[in-house]
């Protein structure tokens, strides 16, 4: 170190950051509220599920699992009065009536040999999702202003990527016959177009618009 | 899915068996058992290196452990399924803190974690899954309609008798020269002892305006504990199998009065498990 004296940029050259983003404070406590209550719902059904599987393999997954999800809608409900949210309990809310009607579809399986079903819905459909949402917004907001739901984005995709990973791994040993396979395309093709008609776990806009031009696209 | 998951329906594979509780006690066989000299767990008291029967009391143990793990584990799981966060519904489904939900979720993991070890300890003992019965009645205490009876059930009266369990396991582990065990045990006692405070704490939390409520979960607390003794299997008496980890217990929020009251209970169900046996030997040997 040559000069302690001698001024540096307070940004290091290897710090890209930079303040534009396209949410609002509003804009992300809305996303935030809509996030929460997705986890709360699939921590639910996940801990639900654990005493209707028989395979003892998934049922202890869905357990570790459950409390993954459950830590993300914890991180979730701190953020939100940290953006100007003081009751959590007014945005932790579904984006609309579609979203709903697809978690009832999600949750419905009960019996014990729907294992492939309940995989299916929570690993193939709802945590993919879930994976888009986030990145979406993780690579959309501010870098400086926005830190800690970036923070909070990080440690939840990381969550998110295992076990999308584990429940898809899960579901391709449990898939033996065509029979089975077929009951996986169908029952995911059922909810993945309840969740088409949501527009994603935020509502429309979730993953912005592909077809819109720049300005418009996160409109 | 359902609110409320039957005992009945618990979902398992071919290898699991189901026997309840009070058939295998008071099965009349036992009678001949005792008088043939055999060395019948609860004749044998405590579990120690030296008992003949020592390494298929601490199997017989551990494959316990291990289903009740599942069992907690699927309790746990249904607290955050069968409750709604916030107002009560209009069928009477009371309603349940969102940190309340959070525990049982990390609850949750911390079974599924237990479940694991449990696995890995029962083949490092030479025990395969299955290889002993199962019996449902963890499951049932987590049933309660109420979330307050069902916390207090589960969390202090089952993971109580967790606590007590590891404790001996633990110290059977320490004095057979078998570190795996040892180590194991005090991991999942360190979980236990967490799980007993929770259900403490959202005791006095729930019940803190609600005397009559809090009335109800100890006394639902007592019945569970009287049945979680086993007839004596959990007690002070020196030739307990498992006894009152009161140490561990205080970490966890117990007061000294609520265990001489649980080494009461224990006393009485023992005395009633004896006068159980015992008719049952007049009945089978006339």
């Amino acid at each position: 170190m040559a000069d302690s004296k001698k001024p540096r940029a307070p940004f290091a050259p290897w710090d890209r950051r930079e303040i534009p983003g396209i949410f609002s404070v509003e804009e992300s406590a809305r996303r935030v509220g809509h996030y929460k209550w997705i986890e709360m719902r699939l921590f639910e059904v996940l801990g639900g599920w654990v005493a209707t599987v028989p395979e003892l393999d998934v049922k202890l997954r869905l357990g570790t699992h459950c409390y993954h999800h459950a830590w993300h809608a914890e991180l979730w409900h701190k953020r939100l009065p940290e953006l100007r949210e003081m009751n959590p309990e007014r945005l932790t809310a579904p984006p609309n009536d579609e979203l709903v009607a697809f978690v009832e579809a999600m949750t419905e399986p009960e019996a014990a040999d729907l294992t492939i079903e309940k995989i299916v819905g929570a690993y193939r459909v709802l945590i993919p999702a879930k994976i888009a949402a986030y990145t979406y917004h993780l690579n959309n907001t501010s870098t400086i202003t926005d830190a800690p739901t970036i923070r909070s984005l990080s440690f939840i995709l990381q969550d998110e990527m295992s076990d999308w990973r584990d429940g898809e791994m899960m579901l391709q040993s449990l898939i033996e016959t065509e029979d089975e396979l077929q009951r996986a395309i169908d029952h995911q093709a059922k909810l993945q177009r309840l969740l088409l008609a949501a527009g994603g776990i935020a509502g429309p806009g979730t993953i912005g618009d592909s077809y819109a031009n720049d300005q418009e696209a996160h409109a | 899915m359902r609110k409320s998951f039957p005992v009945e329906d618990l979902a398992r594979d071919a290898r699991f068996v189901r026997v309840p509780i009070m058939e295998r006690i008071t099965d009349p066989r036992n009678a001949f058992q005792e008088q043939a000299g055999s060395s019948s767990r609860r004749a044998a008291g405590r579990l120690t290196p030296e008992r003949p029967d020592a390494p298929d009391a601490a199997r017989a143990l551990m494959h316990g452990i291990f289903v009740g793990e599942i069992q907690a584990l699927e309790g746990a799981g249904r607290t955050c399924w069968d409750f709604e966060v916030g107002a009560g519904d209009e069928e009477g489904v009371p309603e349940v803190p969102f940190e309340l939900k959070l525990d049982m979720a990390r609850q949750c993991w911390d079974e599924a974690r237990h479940c694991e070890i449990s696995i890995k300890l029962s083949d490092h003992m030479g025990t395969e899954l299955g290889e002993f019965s199962e019996n449902t009645f963890l499951y049932e205490a987590a049933c309660n309609p109420d979330p307050v009876l069902r916390l207090t059930g589960v969390n202090r009266a089952l993971e109580g008798l967790a606590i007590d369990v590891f404790n001996t396991m633990r110290e059977f582990g320490e004095l057979a020269g078998d570190p795996i065990l040892e180590f194991c045990e005090d991991w999942m006692l360190a979980d236990e002892v967490t799980h007993v405070k929770m259900g403490s704490d959202w005791l006095r939390r729930l019940t803190v305006n609600d005397k009559d409520r809090q009335k109800r979960a100890l006394e639902f607390q007592r019945v569970v504990d009287k049945l979680f003794s086993l007839g004596g299997f959990r007690g002070e008496e020196e030739d307990s199998p498992v006894r009152l980890a009161r140490r561990f217990r205080e970490l966890a929020g117990f007061k000294e009065a609520e265990m001489d009251t649980l080494a009461e209970v224990a006393r009485e169900a023992r005395s009633e498990m004896e006068a159980q046996v015992a008719r049952n030997k007049i009945a089978v040997t006339g």
